[in-house]
């Protein structure tokens, strides 16, 4: 498998390192806690940096969604490539999502959402991967794709994929401000990755074989036989 | 269309590369962004969230996380995730991961409870630790060591845990916090079919016409099967029928076909009220065939209590609980029958005024007729349970009962399949065990159960608390398999296999999470360690345990990814790396077991738990554990030595609970080898230490265990499983696909469990039974009850129910604490869908953070208006036990109606469990979070 040539691993890289860097071996890693802070009470960690015993100064941080209206081209840098968007937009009014009710599907439908100067809804939503097995006479079900392969159903239909009708679950208005920084760092491989979904056609199927060629079952894998532990004696019958 | 995977990637390459001519991006800028991705490694694993068991497709680069993806394979999701989901990719990059143990210290560097904390090493951790530990044993020996475990630990961490616990420290001290989430499902399980976890699978959701969901927010706490409902109404609008059953209108209502608010805790008689139905009014439905072949109906008693401190325990005594709180507290004794509940109770003789004294009864149950069962549903007609069960004041009682009609006929519609889903409004309940049995006597009156497309189906709140808490066993009074540590035949087959000596194990398994509190609190614990979960959180009358914490003699240890407030209230802060930084297993809601490989190395010198109790096992040596230890706190007998013992099996005094338990011969045949598909290319920190080069408890820089301890401990678990209805595949075939549901038998998942189509152990029971029946519930705890009727036990002789399941008397009644002039509002309590639980994890992210910074206090307008409070500004929560300041919220996606307000658990600044009462389900133990009286004002 090509893409298995990050290798991290100890016993390889600590060789390099050895070579490498032999004047830092054996500096242990310090923390950023020990670097600045000999030591640290209680109400200084976590979110809640105040005493656990006393409530009558803790407040917690205000919501403050975006006032900003629909349509005004404003867009959140999505977080990583082809992660979902935040709605940038002011919400008030347009939930719940109902059946009869769907005011995002309104505006980010592609054939509206340009005019609307909404983002439009991707191709992946109008993806549908769940295999629609079958229950025949007799309640015999059966299956159309093979789990045990991995096998993968896709269809591709003109309107949003049922199962992700309810935006919300993905979709979220933002307040401001974070708690605490996080160093997560996106790498996007497109260069409209911050704006745009490119899940899409092969996309959606990359890096499935997570084993290379070694990815389907093979009658040895049930067989189990070098695994000393995995059965018990006949006296285990519980 | 369905293409495998090849066959897609030949037909779509050229409409792709069709696609790319369009595309207004410079060639060269694409090229080398595609050339990013090229360094990308994908690989499967689970979701960290929860109980659903998603697949994710997760990308590293560099040692670091950079992307998540749905995972079109996985069963589950079939591509897509819910936002928690996707978020994956963020959760460990918080900057304040713990990257070192910190120790509370005084000047001079010594261990004070009342110092500061500092930076110290893994050498000096474990010393304290090593410490503390045997302090904690000389004063109350197993009994005083405590574990708040988890249904977040994966499947090789639990196993790990409970070794150590119950093989190593001989204590039963162990329970999870999965306590919380699901021990009345579980209770449940055993008591309807003798045997834990779900019949169904998800693939019913596709396959049924009716989806009801009972106390479970499915559109926010799992929202990927709710995605999968909604496809199914979407695919089938007139025919399919959802129905959302809850104290309060929120999400799932957007969606549902009905909603049914009713008044809380009365789904005890809106499910007896179906069968009534079923029973006086359609005795047609009733499936006689197979109710005489597959069913027997029994009662327990009712006066069991609620699960709250009784007034002989220590603390009580002392003085610790003040008048407020004893007002409620003192139900646990004894309680004056309600005009709410007096009629349900008639058939047991109790009427209204009457005094009802309470006494802990267990699992105590016994058989009765359907005579007797049928006299118990008398009073649940529609208008007793349309009075008691409206939850909207505002609601016309005719047009609720209407709805209670409706929801009645889609149980007994002849061809109608019928879905029934719940999760903590069912289980955090003080008659949770009660309530969860009562759904499966409505689905096994018109057979409904256990058939596809059809069931009962208790949804699992935590993504292991089916496969590690549960399968695993991290309960107190449970072993691996559904083994229970007081059935001596059970203790010898896990002594055997993990090659202790027999007598090793303590038989007196009582000590659930909140006894663990308690027991601290009383001063019989004087260790507790906290493993991937947050109890000084998540508890309620959560002053209590943070104050025993803080003022007592004990130490107190906190693993985590992050400093919550168990980390706060901690004596010892260790760093554990999280998810993605080990190799890990979880198993779900369905029975599906997942593995993942380890993705990226641990922070700073954080290191995995699996690995933190293997190293504490080094401290512990043969005569450190294994002499006699005085009856202690539950045990009334002696716990004998098994020195000797040990001696005849080979090891000496001083051999250590690592050789024994961890590093024996087995493991080690388990080995590291680059050259194995499954681990080539991959960290395994606790196999071969890591480049971090992190100094170890030993002080030297720890360089690995040398062997695959990870399969080592899966595969000496799953031996457990094999062939006694649980079975798990092999190690590798979890990694080569998207989980599998046991019982794996012959190479194959099971779909419905019981089923003698599906379930290969059903077709063998039915076979070796020689009947011709559907199904059988070969579960065998419980299965064999003496006669009686609804007030008890006429003949005690015991009669076997092989192959049965029950169908349960259980009444309607009051929790232990309503509303009432001073204190006049009901306080719910639970999650959203942006966070996790405590929220150490989510609220670290900054796109979940901004999605629901606070947890806001959910209320009616009119009751806002009626407490003078306003919309965006702060109110008091206060009950019996404490008050907490809230933003109130008229308008948002928890709508209660009058006299219910809703306020979410995860926001530390919050910290609404000090509101919430801790009585529990008395049979389950498990905490009502759902159900206490509160008073709102202006703060």
């Amino acid at each position: 498998m090509k893409t298995l040539n990050i290798i991290t691993l100890g016993i390889i890289t600590s060789a390099l390192l050895l070579v490498g860097c032999s004047e830092s071996k054996n500096v242990k890693p310090t923390s950023k806690i020990s670097d600045t802070l000999s030591s640290i009470s209680e109400d200084e960690l976590g979110l809640r940096k105040s005493s656990v015993s006393d409530e009558s100064n803790v407040v917690s941080n205000k919501t403050e969604y975006s006032k900003i209206d629909a349509g005004s081209g404003y867009k959140f840098k999505r977080a990583f490539q082809d992660a979902p968007p935040m709605i940038p937009h002011n919400i008030e009014g347009m939930l719940p999502i109902t059946f009869q009710d769907n005011q995002c599907i309104s505006c980010h439908s592609p054939e509206v959402a340009l005019d609307m100067g909404a983002t439009p809804i991707p191709a992946s939503h109008h993806t549908n991967f769940r295999p629609q097995h079958k229950l025949l006479a007799g309640e015999k079900f059966v299956k159309i794709t093979d789990d045990m392969k991995n096998e993968v159903s896709i269809k591709k239909q003109d309107t949003l994929v049922g199962a992700r009708f309810n935006c919300v679950q993905c979709h979220a208005p933002q307040s401001q401000g974070e708690l605490v920084k996080n160093n997560f760092e996106p790498h996007y491989v497109k260069t409209d990755g911050a704006d745009k979904s490119s899940w899409k056609d092969e996309r959606m199927l990359k890096g499935l074989e997570t084993l290379g060629d070694d990815s389907f079952i093979t009658e040895d894998d049930f067989e189990n036989s070098d695994s000393q532990a995995g059965t018990l004696n006949k006296e285990g019958n519980h | 269309m369905s293409l495998s995977r090849r066959e897609f990637l030949k037909s779509s390459a050229a409409a792709s590369a069709a696609a790319a001519i369009g595309m207004s991006v410079p060639s060269s800028v694409q090229a080398q962004a595609d050339d990013v991705e090229s360094s990308w490694r994908w690989d499967k694993a689970a979701c960290r969230f929860c109980g659903t068991g998603c697949g994710i497709m997760m990308a590293t680069k560099d040692g670091k996380i950079v992307a998540v993806k749905g995972d079109p394979a996985a069963p589950v999701n079939r591509g897509l995730n819910c936002i928690k989901g996707y978020f994956n990719a963020k959760i460990m990059y918080g900057a304040d991961r713990l990257t070192q143990p910190l120790l509370r210290m005084d000047k001079d560097g010594k261990f004070d409870k009342q110092g500061k904390f500092a930076p110290i090493s893994w050498k000096r951790a474990f010393d304290e630790m090593e410490i503390h530990i045997k302090k904690a044993l000389k004063s109350g020996g197993p009994e005083a060591v405590g574990v708040f475990a988890s249904g977040q630990y994966t499947v090789m961490e639990g196993y790990a845990s409970q070794k150590m616990m119950k093989g190593g420290f001989r204590s039963n001290a162990f329970d999870p916090n999965a306590r919380h989430c699901m021990a009345s499902a579980v209770v449940g399980f055993y008591q309807t079919f003798g045997i834990d976890e779900p019949s169904g699978c998800y693939d019913d959701i596709e396959l049924t016409d009716t989806v009801v969901s009972w106390g479970a927010n499915m559109a926010e706490m799992h929202p990927i099967l709710w995605s999968r409902v909604t496809d199914r109404k979407l695919s089938d609008p007139e025919r399919v029928k959802i129905i959302n059953i809850s104290t309060y209108r929120h999400r799932t209502s957007d969606l549902a076909d009905i909603e049914i608010i009713f008044s809380p805790n009365t789904d005890l008689a809106l499910w007896n009220y179906i069968a009534h139905e079923i029973v006086y009014n359609y005795p047609e439905s009733i499936d006689w065939d197979f109710i005489k072949r597959h069913i027997i109906f029994a009662a327990s008693p009712v006066n069991i209590g609620y699960g709250m401190r009784r007034s002989d325990e220590k603390s009580v005594k002392d003085g610790k609980y003040n008048d407020k709180e004893m007002e409620t507290v003192s139900k646990e004794m004894q309680k004056v029958v309600s005009e709410k509940e007096a009629p349900a109770l008639k058939p047991y003789g109790y009427k209204e005024g009457d005094i009802m004294v309470n006494k802990n009864a267990g699992l105590a149950h016994w058989e009765i007729s359907f005579e007797d069962y049928k006299k118990f549903l008398e009073p649940y007609t529609i208008d007793y349970v349309a009075k008691i069960s409206k939850g909207n004041p505002d609601e016309d009682i005719n047009e609720f009962k209407e709805k209670l009609k409706t929801l009645a006929s889609y149980y007994i519609e002849k061809n109608r399949k019928v879905v029934s889903f719940w999760t903590m409004g069912m289980n955090q309940h003080t008659r949770g065990t009660w309530v969860n049995t009562l759904a499966y006597n409505v689905h096994f009156l018109v057979n409904k159960q256990a058939k596809p497309g059809s069931g009962a189906f208790s949804l699992t709140g935590q993504p292991s608390a089916c496969g590690t808490a549960r399968e695993v066993g991290t309960f107190t009074h449970r072993l691996p398999a559904d083994m229970m540590v007081d059935n001596p035949q059970h203790r010898k087959i896990t002594e055997n296999k993990w090659m202790v000596p027999e007598g090793t194990i303590n038989p007196i398994g009582v000590q659930h999470i909140m006894k663990i509190h308690r027991d601290i609190e009383d001063g019989l614990i004087k260790f507790a360690w906290v493993n991937v979960c947050n109890p000084y959180q998540d508890t309620a009358s959560a002053s209590h345990w943070i104050k025993a914490a803080r003022e007592m003699d004990n130490f107190i240890v906190t693993s985590d990814g992050y400093p919550g407030i168990s980390a706060k209230v901690s004596d010892l802060i260790l760093p554990s790396a999280m998810i993605y930084e080990k190799w890990g297993a979880y198993g779900n809601a369905e029975r599906r077991t997942q593995h993942w490989r380890q993705q990226v190395l641990p922070v700073g010198d954080a290191m995995s738990d699996t690995w933190q109790w293997i190293e504490l096992s080094k401290r512990f040596t043969v005569k450190d554990l294994w002499g006699e230890w005085a009856p202690s706190g539950p045990r009334s007998e002696k716990l004998p030595s098994i020195i000797d013992a040990a001696k005849k099996m080979g090891y000496s005094e001083d051999t250590t609970m690592y050789e024994i338990l961890f590093a024996n011969k087995v493991a080690q045949s388990y080995k590291l080898d680059q050259r194995d598909p499954i681990q080539k290319g991959y960290d395994n920190s606790e196999g071969y230490g890591d480049s971090r080069k992190v100094i170890g408890s030993d002080g030297k820089v720890f360089d690995g265990y040398g062997f695959f301890i990870q399969k080592y401990l899966f595969e000496e678990y799953a031996a457990f499983t094999r062939g006694h209805g649980h079975d798990l595949a092999p190690f590798d075939v979890y990694h080569k696909v998207r989980g599998l549901k046991w019982p794996v038998v012959d190479g194959k998942e099971t779909q419905w469990r019981f089923n003698v189509q599906y379930d290969p152990y059903a077709a063998k029971a039915v076979k070796k039974a020689g009947t011709n029946n559907s199904h059988a519930f070969y579960g065998t705890l419980a299965k064999a009850l003496p006669f009686g009727d609804l007030n008890g036990v006429k003949n005690p002789e015991k009669k076997s129910l092989e192959n049965k399941a029950k169908i349960f008397a259980r009444p309607y009644m009051d929790p232990p604490e309503m509303p009432s002039s001073e204190y006049p509002v009901w306080l719910s309590t639970g999650r959203v869908l942006e966070h996790w639980h405590s929220g150490t994890m989510t609220m670290r992210v900054p796109e979940l953070y901004r999605a629901v910074p606070e947890a806001l206090c959910y209320i009616h307008p009119e009751d806002a208006k009626h407490y003078d409070v306003k919309q965006g500004e702060l109110c008091w929560v206060e009950s019996r036990r404490g008050r907490v300041k809230a933003r109130v919220e008229t308008r948002g996606r928890n709508r209660p109606s009058r006299g219910l307000v809703f306020v979410p658990w995860f926001d530390e600044k919050v910290f609404i469990n000090k509101v919430c009462l801790d009585a529990t389900c008395p049979q389950s133990g498990q905490t009502d979070y759902k159900k206490c009286a509160v008073k709102i004002y202006k703060a």
